[in-house]
């Protein structure tokens, strides 16, 4: 070995990984640099990294706007997707790991075939779909909560997830509570939620990432400042007022803040959530 | 002890219908009853207020003879191969430089993975502040002495601006990805192909890349299928122009449903299916064959 091509390498290394990082976090710091400047000085030459003068103008701006209510919207729908996915894809993953009934192979195929299916082949009856509940009753279908959340309630991914966590406990635990008298409802909520608490994490936090950031579904299925979330009020606002980039960065920030909130304190499992599917892809 | 009678049996069944009822009942009529309906709408002239008229296969003929169909066609797959061809590269180098004793490493990969918790729309937004002529790329390659650019309202540069983007997003997942791959390679194999004689490349070519295979066809399968559904970025960087230039499959099935054109949409999106479709298949046999 020699130390000399030893270091060098170790220097080419560092090097590498700090430009990268500067590659990675800049457009965030500028982001948060920008939020904080007066509109003059957002492509002033040379650039200012820091904000001078400091003005809260971009803030103000936006929280006029129905920024608050977007964001109101986006933890309603969110929270909500979350809990419903975390509830149905556990019964159902516990039902087709653990139990046996007619149908089961069948039902389990059909699922695994919808994983295949883009969203935008169901998306534009599903808005139809919307219109047509809405009709019924004006609490569900477009432009509701309900049309939000409903077809994201219980996500197949989910399902294939939790199934293969189940699948690995023992059945002599469920059969030994099973001789105890023990219902299969009773078993779902005291044996195998607890013990599947792990898997559940991820499939929250999966889940959360993918519905507070939802652009496409929210874009359509909504018509009203009143129950945008904040991607769809955020692309609004970029592209009705392109001048106000100080108001928009505001806007970019209070969407992204919350993300990097529960990113920071559960960052081992967020990357594992994220990435949960690469588990089944090489395994 | 009894045999189990039939009561248990049935009631443990009728138990596991109770606890897929939901998961099935929303599959049905948001997935299963959407997806036959867009099929059969693909086959008739639709406008969502008067009933469908059937004109068999016309909208797919017709597709493929609109040059806006073409054009978004066109750009998306070289959205595609641009997108994963950079993304994937720059991930292995990544996780190969993420994978060395140095300090920081906990540091340097929160940082690459920042971006894949963002919402697109703001990453879109932010490069679109930054892609500005006046912005800061271009501040930062007149430092460097560089002619800068109006990189979005060329129609030479938008697309591959929009790529660029996208791999800046998503550069962190396939990383991670790589990286959790990388450490699992069994130290042995390393150790017995020094004992060979191989240097370091012949160890990454004959140790490193093949044992990556599996994650590869993972990163290609979700990759490909993600980004041939390109649209939020288009949506608010370009709008699909300048001229057509970053039109895209995705943005052309909005444009055709927000002109009522539901037909058209639905055979745009059973193109997209059968594209994504068959491409998997293909991708899952190559890389079977290729491994032993």
């Amino acid at each position: 070995m020699n130390p000399g091509g030893h270091r060098l390498r170790r220097t080419v290394v560092c090097a590498a990984l700090i430009a990268g990082a500067v590659v990675m976090l800049g457009p965030f710091l500028w982001t948060l640099a920008t939020a904080f400047k007066p509109a003059a000085d957002v492509f002033a030459s040379p650039p200012k990294w820091i904000p001078h003068p400091f003005t809260l103008q971009g803030y103000r701006d936006v929280l006029a706007l129905p920024f608050p209510r977007y964001l109101l919207n986006s933890a309603i729908v969110s929270i909500s997707i979350v809990t419903l996915n975390v509830v149905f894809a556990t019964a159902a993953a516990y039902a087709f790991a653990k139990l046996r009934f007619p149908g089961r192979r069948l039902l389990f195929f059909v699922l695994l075939l919808t994983l295949m299916v883009p969203f935008q082949v169901n998306l534009i009856p599903l808005y139809r779909i919307m219109i047509d509940l809405h009709n019924i009753s004006p609490l569900i279908g477009a432009n509701t909560y309900f049309g939000l959340i409903a077809p994201s309630a219980a996500q197949v991914f989910g399902i294939f997830l939790m199934r293969q966590f189940i699948a690995s406990i023992p059945d002599a635990i469920l059969e030994s509570a099973r001789l105890d008298g023990a219902s299969e409802l009773r078993i779902l909520r005291s044996i195998v939620f607890p013990i599947a608490g792990p898997a559940i994490a991820t499939l929250a936090i999966f889940t959360f990432v993918t519905a507070w950031n939802d652009f496409l579904w929210p874009l359509i299925v909504t018509n009203t400042d009143s129950m945008r979330t904040l991607p769809v009020g955020l692309a609004m606002l970029s592209r009705k007022n392109t001048m106000n980039w100080s108001a928009t960065m505001a806007g970019a920030v209070i969407t992204v803040i919350p993300m990097l909130a529960v990113f920071a304190v559960l960052q081992r499992r967020f990357v594992e959530g994220l990435t949960a599917g690469a588990v089944k892809g090489t395994g | 002890m009894t045999a189990p009678s039939r009561g248990p049996r049935l009631r443990r069944a009728l138990t596991a219908y109770t606890l897929i009822a939901p998961a099935m009942l929303a599959t049905t009529v948001f997935l299963l009853v959407p997806m036959a309906l867009s099929a059969y709408w693909s086959l008739t002239r639709y406008n969502g207020i008067t009933p469908p008229t059937w004109v068999g296969l016309h909208n797919y003929v017709a597709l493929f003879h609109d040059p806006r169909f073409l054009q978004a066609l066109r750009n998306t797959v070289v959205f595609v191969l641009l997108g994963m061809t950079i993304g994937p590269g720059l991930g292995l180098c990544a996780a190969l430089l993420l994978n060395e004793r140095v300090k920081g490493r906990a540091f340097y990969r929160t940082a690459i993975f920042l971006p894949v918790t963002t919402s697109l729309v703001v990453v879109a937004i932010v490069w679109k502040m930054l892609l500005n002529d006046q912005g800061i790329v271009n501040a930062v390659l007149s430092f460097f002495g560089l002619h800068g650019h109006a990189w979005l309202a060329d129609t030479k540069t938008a697309l591959f601006a929009v790529v660029i983007v996208s791999v800046w997003q998503g550069l962190g997942f396939e990383a991670v990805v790589f990286l959790a791959a990388l450490q699992s390679v069994p130290q042995a194999l390393y150790d017995s192909a020094r004992v060979d004689g191989a240097g370091s490349w012949r160890r990454f070519l004959h140790v490193t890349l093949p044992a990556l295979r599996p994650t590869m066809l993972f990163v290609f399968v979700i990759g490909i299928i993600g980004s041939f559904q390109v649209f939020d970025q288009v949506f608010v960087m370009t709008q699909g122009g300048p001229v057509g230039s970053t039109d895209t499959v995705v943005y052309y099935l909005i444009d055709r449903f927000q002109a009522l054109q539901l037909g058209r949409a639905s055979a745009v999106a059973y193109i997209l299916l059968l594209i994504l479709a068959t491409l998997s298949a293909i991708q899952f046999r190559l890389f079977e064959e290729r491994t032993p």
